[in-house]
């Protein structure tokens, strides 16, 4: 049965359709504005003028409903987990998160009562960017590896297509 | 920073004499010591009187002594914008420690008042709202105290946190915020 | 027989956004929850007047008075287009319409439908 199914499902027809779905995901990303601290002061001067990041189609919209990606910058204490969590709740898919800064990565410095020891706890991260905080250009490199982990997911895994493509 | 001058000592010594001691220039600014039950007093002689008039309330910090008696003291940083003096008060208390709230002779002590309730447990008698400002709700403990530990009580979400549980108050009213 | 083409654009513009959202709701992931349905609102739970369904009825009184007075704005297109074949007669068979619904307007106007406060 497994045979079967990938052989409907690496046909021609659905890896291309898959090829060109990621493409066009992956090249207009749109994260929503989230820096919680000192991270976003680098999220904010990656997107401006001189380390441009609005030429891999990367622009900030104001609403997770309209985002493809989070960008978790900075330091996530206890008590606002909940609205992270929530925030990435109401983002439709597909989705992905990148944790910029060690602070997002693992607590950071803060091995305290007040932050959460990384915000894997709570979302699915799917890039880490590790600095304090990270460079600009340390910020793009972690978009370019999301662009990669894009190229290479199957684009058509929870719609009807897949479904069928699948059974 | 104000210029060490007299006149703060002799205002306070006319008045309340012994009751409060001078603790000297230190770091450039007057430091005196209260008993807690005349903090009130005290305050509001100093906002009122028209040499000092001490109208702004830069903060409120609560301290622990941890192993020295008694363990608990509330710092009062006051400014005079007319006449450019600072001035501390200090106020040394017992373990539970309670002293009265300011909150009538300056609005803004409201939420200092608040950050020490949560950080030390000091209670103010007389707060109108006296609630968590930091820490969310439903948090045990008081975690600037010398014997809570800095990672914080094992739990759920918190692997590396010290083994044990947080000490618990029972008068820990949170309000439900809308 | 002259708006057959406009059957066919009408035909048209329906064939194709149906098929663009079919195709679409075949490509697009589908994985609605609770969390994710709930109005945003910086993250928070929601709160106000609003949230827990109090609307204002003033909302609702508008927007009725807007759909009785549109739909007799909508009957007077064409009757201004035929206005030189119907003559005075429809002139003045117009003028009465427009008359009955200003007694209801201002029936609305004076028992205060178009207040906003309270």
């Amino acid at each position: 049965m497994g045979g079967v199914n990938n052989a409907i499902r690496d046909s021609v027809l659905f890896t291309t359709a898959e090829s060109v779905i990621n493409w066009s995901r992956k090249s207009a990303l749109w994260p929503e504005t989230f820096g919680i601290a000192c991270c976003a002061i680098e999220m904010i001067s990656a997107g401006c003028a001189r380390y441009d990041l609005d030429r891999f189609g990367v622009v900030f919209r104001p609403s997770p409903r309209q985002s493809d990606v989070m960008i978790i910058a900075g330091t996530v204490t206890r008590k606002f987990a909940p609205v992270v969590r929530r925030l990435y709740d109401q983002m439709p898919e597909p989705r992905w998160v990148i944790a910029m800064g060690t602070c997002a990565i693992s607590g950071g410095v803060y091995n305290t009562y007040a932050v959460v020891q990384g915000a894997e706890t709570f979302v699915p991260v799917d890039v880490h960017v590790p600095g304090c905080p990270p460079r600009p250009e340390a910020l793009m490199h972690g978009f370019l590896l999301l662009q990669e982990k894009i190229k290479k997911s199957r684009a058509l895994a929870g719609t009807p297509l897949g479904r069928v493509a699948a059974s | 920073m104000s210029v060490e001058t007299p006149l703060i000592r002799t205002t306070i010594t006319e008045r309340f004499g012994e009751a409060i001691d001078d603790l000297g220039f230190a770091h450039g600014v007057h430091a005196f010591a209260a008993p807690p039950d005349m903090i009130v007093e005290l305050c509001r002689f100093l906002k009122e009187h028209p040499a000092l008039r001490f109208n702004f309330l830069s903060d409120i910090c609560g301290v622990d002594h941890y192993p020295e008696m008694p363990r608990y003291e509330t710092v009062y940083h006051l400014y005079s914008l007319p006449n450019k003096l600072r001035v501390r008060i200090k106020c040394r208390l017992a373990d539970p420690p309670r002293v009265p709230s300011v909150t009538g002779i300056w609005r803004t002590a409201n939420w200092h008042e608040r950050e020490a309730w949560d950080m030390y447990g000091i209670r103010f008698e007389g707060h109108p709202d006296l609630r968590r400002i930091y820490m969310w709700e439903g948090f045990e403990g008081f975690p600037q105290r010398k014997d809570f530990p800095l990672r914080g009580y094992k739990d759920k979400l918190n692997p590396f946190g010290a083994e044990g549980t947080p000490p618990t108050q029972p008068d820990l009213a949170t309000k439900n915020i809308p | 027989m002259e708006f057959l083409p406009v059957l066919f654009m009408v035909a048209g513009v329906v064939l194709v956004t149906g098929a663009t959202l079919f195709v679409s709701s075949l490509l697009r992931p589908s994985n609605p929850y609770p969390e994710k349905n709930m109005p945003y609102e910086c993250g928070m739970d929601p709160a106000g007047d609003a949230a827990g369904g109090r609307f204002r009825v003033q909302f609702f009184v508008l927007a009725i008075l807007l759909v009785v007075f549109d739909v007799e704005t909508m009957f007077l297109f064409p009757w201004a287009v035929v206005l030189k074949d119907i003559g005075l007669v429809g002139y003045v068979e117009m003028f009465v319409f427009i008359v009955l619904l200003l007694v209801g307007f201002a029936y609305a106007w004076l028992k205060g439908a178009l207040e906003w406060e309270a």
